[in-house]
């Protein structure tokens, strides 16, 4: 199974022959776009999403032909800063710095773009003018869900809510939630409830359970990240409520197809952006910088909403089919200048 | 010089329900070695205990040179003068430091700043060295020390106090005699430099030496003071037992056939070879100074070590137990010395310390039968004369006389063909002492029985045949009739400086 | 005096005893619901999985080791099991096998280590910790394992988590109500019974008890003491694998995860057993005692709407005062670890 990033390689190598076109086409200094190095700083790298925001870098990367180095500090803030001066160290062109903490990558990004370098930040806020922010509108995935909700069930239901405060973008997500209950009265919250202990899911699981037989007249449970959703599904499952709880979630994977598809299952609707597209965009957001165009301080990429009907209609067993079958979410048209080579599909 | 001392009066001290102390008065006076002397369980320890600091009494006074001693820690008794020697070597040693600073640890933990001065440091332990006359080299780790160094360590440490008063808790327990010799010149010197001295122990050799004064305790009470020269001794034991000792008569009886024969063992390189027997209905008893061999001889015939060279035959057929279950299984055992570290189990009760090496004989199919177990505590509680309330108390709520009681008893359960005791009366009082080896005689009809012992005494009191040990090798054979005990002490000691002279 | 001291030898014995029924009646309270069936059952059902993976630290505790690596033993176990059906396509039955046979090679492993290799049983087992995390995502490139994953060679992975599989985790058979009791929970109960009486009741035990309280000692007595360290490594291990398959079959899915929260809730809920009926040692019944006292704590906490970060808070609380109740006021000193 190593042989991903080959795959990954020859992906972007069969992108590269009519890229050799393409390339003369390209501004400076992508147009030897061999000799450009790319730096993608992560501070999150374990899990579906996360593995699939990389693969999104590494095909577009690919794509574009530029040379990209990972570096990987896995959830060490510091760390992640020294990688950063790593990157400048090592004479990189552009730095993509995916997620961390304001607190420590604010001056390692200023001392990035001091050094000459272009630098686009993923989902971490690094206040800094000169670096566009990639972001995934969490506000939009929030209320996609939730209108699908309000949709399927009315204004009025009593309604459980699983939050970690603490997490930008479950902050972000709650923030659109607690709209949403003070525009619909009717909507009662009886119970609220999370953790991150890990296994999420497993650890989530046990808390909606007791949950559950505190408050049975609970009719709409609000997930707005799949690891909860999975929690709150199998909860459910087992305190046999499957029919009369939905589960609205956030963020969608290979497994959260499956368990949105098992029959009756309660888990009615997600949103979600690819986490794939969204590595496209940063690296497309972070060329445009490189040739001197300006792909926009909020460099937005929109979710798409994904409802258990339109799986189960479409057939979409896995991610591979929700991007074949659901164009939407295969492809953002953002940041996508005139020149700017695609992957391969 | 009565102004310098130390008087204790109507001392009182409980633990829950049990009185341990019941108005002990007390007077220890300076420049005099005053021997305490008590059977296990008199409230010695306890004694000692309150008088370091380490617990309060209950009512009563102690005063030092006619002024209160408020002792309420460790720290306060030593501030105050009051030095505690313990028994327990590693009690006063940190193994993991060096010499250096073991020797100025408590001015370490009392003392400001926060940076060691190595240089500083070592040249205050070379004094405290040589006060002491202690030669090692003090930047040796203490854990790379023998245990009599480590002792005279702890005990230079103590010395570095200008100590009032010193108590010293049977210190020779683990020296040799040439050891124990450097001990009582520095006790001696103390004493002729004031201080009061309060020496516990059960060795008369160490009594008869050190005592200006004998005290003795009996029931957490004082049972009678003996200070008029020459020192009435065998009155100071019966105050202290309630009866006198009497020389242990040894009946030597008519050896059966032999169970072990070694022939030309060689322990370690360089060692002499020799040889012995071993027969049935025969105790012998092997002494030699610590470090002699004897943990090493006991080793080889228990598995633990294979030796150098030589044979072992086992009632005729060889010996060679490749571990100490092969020497269990052929009927060899063994009752470690050291019974703290080597036998006690502590988070055990009294009946499953003892039923644990033949544990599969109380058990079918690996579950345990309980009521066998029992039975077998009951039986050997009986038969060992072990004082408790209740087989299933704690293997440490147990008098150091009866634990060892209960080791011995451990390996007494099943029919042994060759019992091997190192040690066995380690940190036991008299009483316990002669009852062990009764018991051992006693039983020792159908194996060969050997046992190690570094005190003389012990060995007259135990063995029909007394070998001695020395440099690895066994120098000298004894028949315990008439023994010239001058003539073993001879072999024990003399063989000495060759050994030091061949290092 | 006599009143006081017999108090404290109550309060040693019974007190953790009666915490529990104490705070049974204050849920019981305050909680609607809790003391339904069902809550009994939710409550053994969250702590089944961590109160296994502590019956087999309790083994480790008992020859006076440590196991570090349970909890990343049991993920991976879930990933293992997952990619062996997922992937490989193979049966229930087989993923089952494999899992245990890993658990016990891992313990193997440990045991080596620290018997022969002589590292000490913390860092041995954290090492292998660490490599376990690792390992365990290698297969996937760090992906979690579900039906219809693409696979590096662009084919999707056709395996199913069985049915049969699932219902390890997912089943409930009939006691009283119908659908009541889930199989994990019945696991938990079997396993506790079995090391309860594999450690009590045993002479294997009886040894691994003398070897943890003295090594030397029992050593002499003629115990293969290397050989019982390893054992209770290779205890440990497999039944954090069993731990690991109860997981797979509740998520129905292979989750990369480190599994630490395993570990520290497994060890809290063994450290809590000391102070059962003031044993004062590690012990199968205090263990599973200690588990379902975090079980109920947490269930009745989250009834309660009381935020998530006051948890774990609760957790240190508690297992403070089980120490507190085991070293201090026992006076003897228990023995901990080492």
């Amino acid at each position: 199974m190593i042989t991903r990033r080959v795959f990954a390689g020859l992906i972007g190598a069969a992108a590269m022959l009519p890229g050799l076109g393409w390339a003369a086409d390209m501004p400076a200094p992508l147009d030897n776009p061999g000799d450009v190095k790319v730096a993608l700083v992560r501070y999150l790298s374990t899990g579906d999403f996360f593995q699939a925001y990389l693969s999104g870098v590494e095909k577009q990367a690919a794509a574009i032909g530029v040379d990209l180095r990972v570096f990987d500090s896995r959830q060490d803030a510091a760390l992640q800063a020294d990688m950063v001066d790593q990157a400048i160290a090592l004479g990189v062109d552009g730095i993509i710095i995916q997620h961390g903490l304001t607190e420590s990558m604010q001056a390692a990004a200023q001392r990035a773009v001091e050094a000459g370098i272009k630098v686009v930040a993923f989902d971490v806020n690094v206040e800094n003018d000169a670096i566009p922010q990639i972001e995934q509108s969490d506000r939009d995935l929030a209320r996609l869900a939730l209108e699908q909700a309000v949709e399927d069930n009315g204004t009025e239901f009593t309604a459980g809510y699983v939050y970690v405060p603490g997490i930008a973008p479950l902050d972000r997500r709650d923030e659109t939630w607690v709209k949403v209950k003070a525009a619909n009265p009717g909507i009662k919250q009886v119970a609220e409830f999370g953790t991150l202990d890990n296994p999420i899911a497993n650890s989530v699981a046990n808390q909606a359970r007791s949950v559950l037989s505190a408050n049975p007249s609970i009719t709409v449970m609000f997930a707005p990240y799949d690891e909860f959703a999975k929690g709150v599904k199998i909860a459910v499952d087992e305190a046999g409520m499957t029919s009369q709880v939905s589960i609205y979630s956030a963020d969608v994977s290979t497994a959260d197809i499956a368990a949105m598809r098992e029959a009756g299952s309660a888990w009615k609707a997600t949103a979600a952006t690819n986490p794939a597209v969204v590595g496209e965009v940063s690296v497309r957001a972070l060329a445009m910088l490189l040739a001197g165009e300006d792909p926009g301080h909020n460099v937005i990429v929109p979710p798409t909403l994904i409802t258990q009907a339109m799986l189960n209609d479409l057939d979409i067993k896995n991610m591979e089919d929700l991007g074949k079958k659901a164009p939407a979410f295969a492809h953002a048209d953002v940041a996508v200048p005139d020149w700017m080579p695609l992957p391969a599909r | 010089m009565s102004d310098q001392a130390i008087r204790l009066s109507g001392l009182h001290k409980a633990f829950g329900r049990n009185q341990v102390l019941r108005g002990v008065d007390l007077e220890i006076p300076a420049g005099q070695v005053t021997v305490l002397m008590g059977a296990n369980g008199a409230g010695k320890s306890t004694l000692v205990k309150i008088l370091c600091g380490v617990h309060a009494a209950d009512s009563g006074e102690i005063t030092l040179g006619g002024a209160p001693l408020v002792a309420n820690s460790p720290s306060d008794a030593l501030r105050a003068g009051v030095v505690t020697v313990h028994q327990n070597i590693n009690d006063g040693v940190v193994p993991d430091l060096d010499v250096v600073s073991n020797l100025v640890l408590d001015s370490l933990a009392g003392g400001g700043g926060v940076f060691l001065r190595r240089g500083q440091m070592r040249a205050r332990a070379r004094q405290i060295a040589a006060a002491v006359g202690l030669e090692i080299d003090v930047r040796r780790q203490v854990s790379d020390l023998s245990l009599a160094d480590r002792q005279l360590v702890s005990i230079a440490r103590a010395m570095a106090h200008e100590p009032r008063l010193l108590i010293l808790d049977e210190p020779t327990s683990s020296l040799s005699a040439v050891e124990a010799d450097r001990l009582f010149d520095l006790v001696e010197q103390l004493r002729d430099r004031g201080v009061a001295i309060l020496y516990i122990s059960h060795r008369m050799s160490d009594i008869r030496r050190l005592a200006d004064r004998i005290v003795s305790m009996r029931d957490g009470a004082i049972s009678g003071v003996f200070e008029d020269a020459p020192l009435d001794y065998s009155g100071s034991v019966r105050a202290m037992l309630g009866h006198e000792i009497t020389e242990v008569d040894i009946a030597i009886p008519q050896p059966g056939r032999p169970v072990l024969e070694v022939r030309d063992l060689v322990l370690r390189d360089g060692a002499r070879p020799f040889s012995l027997e071993a027969r049935e209905n025969e105790v012998i008893a092997i002494t030699g100074l610590v470090g002699s061999g004897k943990s090493d001889f006991a080793g080889a015939l228990f598995g633990l070590a294979a030796p150098v060279s030589g044979t072992m035959r086992l009632d005729g057929g060889p010996h060679a137990p490749a571990s100490a279950r092969a020497a269990i299984d052929a009927g060899v055992f063994l009752c470690p010395k050291d019974r703290l570290i080597n036998a006690v189990v502590a988070d055990f009760d009294i009946t499953r310390n003892l039923t644990l090496p033949f544990i599969a004989r109380h058990s079918r199919l690996s579950f345990l039968s309980f009521r066998s177990e029992r039975a077998t505590a009951g039986r050997m509680i009986g038969t060992m004369g072990i004082v408790c309330q209740n087989p299933s108390d704690g293997i440490l709520t147990l008098s150091g006389g009866n634990q060892q009681k209960v080791m011995v008893a451990r390996w007494m359960a099943e029919a042994a063909r060759l019992l091997i005791l190192d040690e066995p009366f380690q940190g036991v009082d008299i009483q316990a002492r002669r009852d062990i080896g009764h018991k051992i005689r006693e039983t020792s009809a159908h194996r060969a029985t050997i046992v190690f012992v570094a005190e003389l005494d012990e060995a007259l009191e135990i063995a029909d045949r007394v070998l001695v040990m020395s440099e690895h090798s066994i120098v000298g054979e004894h028949r315990n009739e008439n023994i010239d005990v001058s003539a073993i002490m001879a072999q024990v000691v003399d063989a000495e400086p060759a050994r030091a002279a061949g290092q | 005096m006599k009143d006081t001291s017999h108090l404290i030898d109550f309060a040693i014995k019974y007190g953790f005893l009666l915490l529990m029924a104490a705070l049974i009646v204050v849920f019981g309270l305050n909680a609607e619901g809790f003391l339904s069936p069902f809550s009994a059952v939710f409550i053994l059902q969250s702590v089944a999985i961590t109160g296994i993976l502590a019956l087999g630290v309790t083994a480790t505790l008992v020859v006076g080791g440590f196991d570090l690596s349970i909890g990343a033993v049991a993920t991976s176990a879930l990933m293992l099991s997952a990619y062996v059906m997922v992937v490989w396509e193979m049966s229930a039955g087989m993923a089952v096998v494999l899992c245990l046979l890993m658990g016990a090679a891992v313990g193997l492993v440990n045991g080596l280590l620290i018997v022969k290799a002589r590292i000490p049983d913390l860092l041995a087992t954290l090492g292998m910790m660490f490599l376990l995390v690792g390992l365990q995502r290698i297969p996937t490139e760090g992906r979690s394992i579900s039906t219809g994953m693409a696979l590096p060679d662009g084919s999707t992975a056709a395996g199913i988590f069985s049915p049969g599989f699932l219902m390890l985790g997912r089943h409930r058979l009939d006691l009283i109500v119908p659908d009541l009791l889930p199989l994990s929970v019945v696991f938990l109960v079997v396993i506790a019974v079995l090391v309860w009486v594999f450690l009590e009741l045993t002479r294997h035990g009886r040894l691994m008890y003398a070897i943890g309280s003295n090594a030397q000692a029992a050593s002499l007595a003629g115990a293969n003491v290397n050989r019982y360290k390893i054992a209770a490594y290779m205890i440990s291990g497999t039944l954090a694998s069993v731990g690991g398959i109860l997981l797979a079959a509740r998520l129905g899915r292979g989750d990369v995860a480190s599994g630490n929260n395993l570990l520290l809730d497994s060890v809290a809920a063994a450290l809590i057993g000391f102070a059962v009926l003031g044993a004062s040692k590690p012990n199968a019944f205090g263990t599973a005692i200690g588990a379902l006292f975090v079980g109920i704590l947490l269930q009745g906490l989250t009834m309660m709407n009381a935020p998530y970060y006051t948890q774990d808070f609760i957790k240190g609380g508690v297992l403070v005062i089980a120490l507190v109740f085991t070293f201090a006021l026992s006076g003897r000193g228990g023995r901990g670890r080492g």
